[in-house]
């Protein structure tokens, strides 16, 4: 509790960098001193990294790898955003799911070193983009585009496809 | 000529060690980093485009009952040093003998 609370507050700081590094840099050392979860250097402690992800304190890099692949039923880890993707490998494989109106869910590995490092790790991976429909890891563009050929894609995203028309 | 000397290497390196352990029947390693040139991770690498990008055709009867999950793995294992000494991405087509046979029909 005193984790996320710190957290909060530490968040609440960073938007203001100039109030943390005058008056109220006392205040915030009674908060770490009274949290046991806390290291020393708050600078260095995951929860306290700058993050993109927007996610709930306290979730680790996994934890919202995990969260992703199963609360998006396509979740596509990819160099750029589907809009402008930043490799032909990423804008293939985002061409080919296009096809099946299904909603698309993405992360900008090219962002977040550490997230890229956390992808890899967890589908045990090594290169971009990497795939997951309905909680299973697929593959990557060239594994998408043989499913896409051989029909099994289309199979695989039929009860997706079903559930946004 | 530095950079051709290079390129024919980790090549070759490619094949040598899909070769040895893949027993394929069928091996094609084709260095395509010219096309990735512009790549942003490519070009924040030392020495810029080389040697990353490389399409390879496989076919090989240790395929057989593998998932293209699966076959893929086989493939990223075996070539892991590579990946971690910078070759950046692989195209890979993994196919057993049956399924290259179907695909050369008209």
């Amino acid at each position: 509790m005193a984790r996320s609370l710190a957290n909060i507050i530490y968040k609440g700081a960073a938007a203001f960098p100039a109030a943390r590094s005058t008056a109220s840099g006392s205040f915030y050392q009674g908060i770490f001193r009274f949290s046991t979860s806390v290291p020393n250097d708050p600078d260095t402690h995951e929860d306290f990294r700058p993050t993109t992800k927007g996610g709930s304190s306290g979730l680790s890099l996994k934890d919202i790898v995990e969260q992703d692949v199963k609360e998006n039923p396509v979740m596509i880890y990819m160099k750029g955003v589907p809009e402008l993707p930043r490799c032909g490998f990423s804008a293939l494989a985002v061409r080919v799911l296009k096809e099946y109106n299904v909603p698309l869910s993405a992360r900008n590995i090219l962002e977040d070193l550490e997230l890229k490092t956390a992808v890899k790790g967890f589908s045990h991976w090594p290169t971009f983009p990497q795939i997951f429909i309905k909680g299973e890891f697929v593959g990557g563009s060239d594994i998408i585009v043989s499913m896409h050929q051989s029909g099994e894609l289309k199979e695989k995203l039929k009860d997706v496809a079903g559930k946004q028309q | 000529m530095a950079s051709r000397m290079a390129a024919i290497s980790r090549a070759s390196r490619i094949k040598t060690k899909l070769e040895t352990a893949l027993q394929a029947a069928v091996l094609e390693v084709e260095d395509v980093s010219h096309q990735h040139a512009g790549h942003a991770a490519v070009r924040e690498m030392e020495g810029g485009a080389q040697e990353t990008h490389f399409n390879v055709r496989i076919v090989s009867a240790k395929f057989h009952g593998q998932n293209l999950v699966k076959r893929h793995r086989m493939v990223y294992e075996l070539l892991s040093d590579e990946l971690n000494s910078g070759l950046h991405a692989l195209s890979i087509t993994a196919k057993t003998p049956s399924e290259a046979a179907v695909d050369t029909q008209p």
